[in-house]
């Protein structure tokens, strides 16, 4: 028997996370039993800080040697077993990952001192999750892909109920538990099926013996889907996502809706384009109406929501929906606009949440949309960044979410007219009406802080050093994703996702 | 006398299906909970049958990576549980209904 050909280089990314989070604890005690440091004494603040400027560090080595990998050839971690495949996309993918867990551990220290749950395990679930989103949006094999998904899954389940005395949030991770660990069942089960009917694990392997005709096969890839399907919140199967966004803690709410959210469509590209090539034309039907109801519901519940967590719940709900578009499309453009999308997305959804958990500050929740009132002349930079990711989310010209769109709906509209497809064009007119309704909630956000009075009461906080780079951070790159989109997309559109056929040739 | 593959593989659907019916009409948290373990447990099952049918040891390994999934399932799970219990004093899915709407 000749030992294996790894290829560690491949995962020294994911090696870096999860050296990260295994010697987070470590750090966390160490900083416990530290009195003092350089003569002056250790706060539970400072320690705090400590813990999420490592964490930080951490994930900016890991995004950096992501950003190294993306330019070079694929590689895969077992050359015999290709189970983790490092191509274009998964470095992309991993960079998006990356960036949004990074700006949420470094916003956190202040979030959680503020909050009273300023405790170490916290950066250590982050890193672990992170590790599992990286793993997922590797995976090659539906054996990795269910150790990733549960590696991301079950830590945000312990951080939704992180304020451990506080009823919502233990609620919140009541039901994302439930919900989560059912979803898992079904996409196990429906593994299992699959395995059943074609005796492999590796996607590429799926896809190559797929029989249309059998049954065993065609319930285990539709359970899969199904509890794919959860995970990223698509209509029927949102119901879950506005109450775990509401009650979690405000970031990982954040962190919920576009970090999770990325890796679970990594997940579902890489299963649409390796394995269920064969099956295209029974899918289209299903996610056809599946991309149309979480559009409309996500856009139609948010206009009645008074609760801004809630709101931007709904409002990714929406945003699911135009990426299941840009899938549903399959070619390589629409591939790309969907990657593109989904940077926009996270640097959009985070800069929102980013600002609700900065106004928690002040003792109260401020939570509604109400509270907002009069925020424009209290903090003008809270507001600005509010007003700039409405903008975008609602997908205005001149921001990110506009050129996330744009690039989605021109590839619907491109493949449309290429295949003759009416029903294609439809998802686009349907598409772009939505983005119309959508305009009432978002832009009701920036009116609420510029045109009404605020209610009387202490000002809110200002936000902390960090906090404040993080949401400048956020807002910076909305809006130069919305006025220099061309050269981010060039590169995208080289990110070459057939690259995937030629490390099936490779393995036996 | 080999039992054939098919018998293991209703065994387990049948598991699936209770496991799936026990989630959606049980309103106590604890029960819930152990519905999904059986859900997981059967996928397991069928996962050795199919392992046994095709001669391939992927899925007995897989068999392992869920029994490790399933145990930091029940420690995050039970924790939570327990939070919500000292909270609230109830495992009654229905009154934990802060979050609606």
């Amino acid at each position: 028997m000749t030992a294996p050909d790894l290829d560690l280089g491949a995962v020294a990314p994911l090696c870096v996370v999860a050296v990260g989070a295994a010697l987070m604890p470590l750090l966390d005690v160490l900083l416990g039993r530290t009195k003092t440091f350089l003569s002056r004494p250790v706060t539970a603040a400072w320690a705090g800080t400590v813990m999420s400027l490592a964490t930080t560090g951490v994930l900016s080595i890991a995004l950096v040697m992501c950003f190294d990998a993306a330019g070079a050839a694929p590689r895969t971690f077992n050359r015999d077993h290709p189970m983790i495949l490092m191509d274009g996309m998964t470095s992309f993918l991993n960079i998006v990952i990356l960036i949004g867990s990074l700006l949420t551990a470094l916003a956190s220290g202040k979030f959680l001192a503020d909050l009273a749950i300023n405790r170490g395990e916290y950066y250590a679930l982050l890193l672990a999750a992170v590790l599992g989103m990286m793993l997922l949006v590797a995976s090659t094999n539906l054996m990795m892909l269910f150790v990733g998904l549960e590696l991301m899954s079950i830590p945000i389940y312990a951080m939704a109920g992180f304020r451990r005395d506080s009823l919502r949030s233990n609620e919140s991770a009541l039901k994302y538990f439930l919900v989560g660990s059912f979803a898992s069942g079904i996409l196990l089960y429906g593994t299992a099926l699959i395995y059943g009917a074609t005796g492999t694990l590796s996607l590429l392997e799926i896809g190559a013996r797929f029989d249309v005709d059998d049954p065993v096969l065609l319930i285990g890839s539709g359970l899969l889907l199904v509890g794919l399907a959860f995970k990223i919140a698509t209509v029927p199967f949102h119901q879950w996502a506005p109450d775990v966004y509401e009650g979690a803690p405000t970031l990982v709410s954040g962190l919920m809706a576009t970090t999770v959210k990325v890796a679970a469509f990594g997940a579902l590209l890489r299963v649409f384009q390796m394995a269920f090539g064969p099956i295209d034309d029974l899918l289209y039907p299903a996610l056809w109406v599946m991309a149309v109801l979480t559009m409309t519901v996500g856009n139609v519940m948010a206009i009645i929501q008074q609760n801004t967590k809630r709101m931007l719940a709904y409002s990714s709900v929406a945003h699911t929906g135009y990426l299941l578009v840009g899938i549903l499309v399959g070619t390589q453009v629409g591939i790309s606009a969907v990657l593109f999308y989904l940077l926009a997305y996270t640097f959009m959804t985070l800069g929102a949440f980013g600002v609700v958990a900065v106004l928690a500050h002040a003792g109260r929740e401020r939570e509604r949309i109400a509270d907002l009132a009069g925020l424009a002349n209290s903090r003008i930079f809270l507001a600005a960044v509010m007003t700039i990711c409405m903008v975008s989310l609602a997908g205005i010209p001149g921001t990110a979410g506009f050129m996330g769109k744009f690039y989605i709906f021109r590839a619907v509209v491109e493949q449309a007219i290429a295949t003759e497809s009416s029903s294609l064009l439809w998802l686009a007119v349907i598409g772009v009406l939505n983005s119309a309704i959508s305009l009432v909630y978002y832009l009701r956000v920036p009116m609420v802080m510029f045109m009404r009075e605020p209610e009387p009461g202490p000002e809110p906080d200002r936000s902390g050093t960090f906090e404040g780079l993080v949401l400048a951070v956020c807002a910076a790159a909305v809006i130069l994703l919305g006025i220099w989109p061309e050269d981010l997309n060039l590169i995208l559109t080289r990110v070459d996702v057939l690259h995937w056929a030629s490390v099936a040739s490779a393995s036996p | 006398m080999e039992i054939p593959v098919g018998h293991y593989q209703f065994v387990a659907a049948a598991l699936f299906m209770i496991g799936v019916v026990g989630m959606l009409v049980r309103r106590n948290v604890i029960v819930m909970f152990m519905s999904i373990e059986l859900m997981l447990n059967a996928a397991n099952l069928s996962f050795v049958a199919w392992s046994r049918l095709w001669d391939s040891i992927d899925g007995q390994i897989f068999v392992f990576m869920v029994m490790v999934v399933a145990a930091a399932e029940v420690a995050v799970g039970l924790a939570i549980i327990i939070s919500l219990i000292r909270n609230r004093d109830s495992v009654n899915i229905e009154e934990a209904s802060l979050l609606k709407w």
